[in-house]
């Protein structure tokens, strides 16, 4: 009597958007662990294809500061290694199918996720530690560069109550110190410009935490021009061209 | 002009070059799907950076007859920010995972968020018909699985199931290749 392969099919589906669960999500994985190409290629279909639709969406540039910490770490590091939890992932699941206890497959298939995901977020703890320890650097050399100015920036309409303090230095770029910021509308945040010349540049959108307090670090102006107004105000999340929300924040 | 994958290959030879090129083409096709997901702009900020640079350092491990770099990319994307997402949940006690965001605002689209209105996935979506569009968003936006999403419906979870599959296959193919 043959097994009806129908509720895999779904299985692969569901799978493939992470929704699948419990003993559903068990009985998935052990029969992956078979080796079904048909279950192996649904799930890549449907990966490929909320891919497709997730790209579909029009483009939305993200903050210039990512590019330029991912570049700068990209020009620190040399060519990516292989990852180094690998071979200790392989002996533990090794260890693991010597037991015995259940089948090699499905332990596998078991202990690689789990090991995979410790070892993943491990990386992300260091990565976050490494790039806090970068961003201190920075905001120590900030302090130290004799070019270095102190804007008092005072609350405005959106703000009444906020004090913030920027650490600007033409080259380097700035640091943002606010307080007492009220929690922004929904589908708001606040957003930093920079005028340098006539042009008012958008250096940063950020939201306070639960105390009201938020620190922004700003890429220096490309631009060489030095900054004349520091100003934030309310934007949509989304991001504008231009300021065009009430002022939260400007200079005394 | 290299193609993704040509890219993705660069990358794992250390070409800054490549690196930041690939970065130029995929980050604002990926960072309103981030946004989506998590909408504090820091949260999604740290979190291209994280998926972006995870990317460079898997790339040796790409292999192109498997997978696209799209989905090879988004569904990294999707992954961290849906990591993210719990994680903050976690940390905020009392908050149960998989609550509260309005992640299946299509019939009040001014209750989306600015920016994301038309983006990510809305096309497809909107083509489904409600119920499936519902479960299909709140495990795509929301990383809800069967058995969260069958408690925030109040739906039976062979219902959900089926949602999540029939959406799933319609999606497939209205994003076939022509």
């Amino acid at each position: 009597m043959s097994v009806s392969h129908e509720p895999f099919d779904t299985f692969a589906a569901l799978h493939a958007v992470g929704a699948l669960d419990g003993d559903d999500l068990r009985a998935f994985e052990a029969h992956l662990a078979t080796g079904c190409a048909r279950c192996a290629a649904l799930v890549r279909q449907t990966e490929q294809a909320l891919a497709r639709a997730a790209m579909a969406g029009p483009p939305e540039p993200p903050p210039s500061v990512v590019r330029e910490r991912l570049v700068k770490r990209a020009a620190a590091a040399g060519a990516p290694g292989r990852r180094r939890w690998l071979p200790w992932t392989l002996g533990i699941v090794a260890a693991a199918i010597a037991a015995g206890a259940f089948s090699a497959a499905y332990v596998a298939a078991r202990y690689e996720a789990r090991l995979g995901q410790m070892a993943r977020e491990t990386a992300a703890a260091k990565e976050r530690v490494a790039r806090r320890e970068a961003d201190l650097r920075e905001e120590l050399a900030l302090l130290r560069d004799p070019t270095t100015r102190m804007v008092e920036l005072r609350g405005q309409a959106a703000a009444p109550e906020a004090v913030a303090r920027v650490l600007w230095a033409e080259g380097a770029g700035g640091l943002l110190l606010a307080t007492n910021l009220p929690p922004p509308p929904p589908g708001k945040v606040y957003a930093l410009w920079t005028v340098a010349g006539d042009t008012p540049r958008a250096a940063g959108i950020f939201v306070p935490d639960d105390a009201g307090r938020a620190t922004l670090r700003v890429a220096a102006e490309t631009s060489g021009a030095p900054v004349r107004i520091l100003s934030v105000t309310l934007e949509p999340a989304g991001g504008t061209a231009a300021p065009s929300g009430a002022i939260a924040l400007a200079p005394r | 002009m290299s193609n993704g994958a040509d890219l993705i290959h660069q990358m794992a030879e250390g070409d800054a070059e490549a690196f930041a090129r690939f970065y130029d083409r995929y980050a604002p096709l990926i960072y309103p799907l981030i946004l989506r997901i998590l909408p504090d702009p820091t949260d999604a900020a740290d979190c291209l950076h994280d998926v972006f640079w995870e990317s460079r350092q898997r790339a040796r491990t790409y292999d192109a007859a498997r997978v696209t770099p799209d989905a090879w990319l988004v569904t990294r994307a999707r992954a961290r920010a849906i990591e993210r997402m719990r994680a903050a949940r976690r940390r905020r006690d009392g908050v149960p995972l998989g609550a509260p965001r309005a992640v299946f605002p299509a019939t009040t689209p001014l209750e989306r968020p600015p920016g994301v209105d038309q983006s990510v996935l809305t096309r497809a979506f909107e083509r489904l018909p409600d119920p499936q569009r519902e479960a299909l968003e709140l495990a795509y936006y929301g990383g809800l699985t069967q058995t969260e999403i069958t408690a925030r419906l109040k739906q039976p979870l062979g219902t959900v199931k089926t949602r999540l599959r029939l959406a799933l296959d319609r999606l497939r193919e209205m994003v076939k290749p022509a």
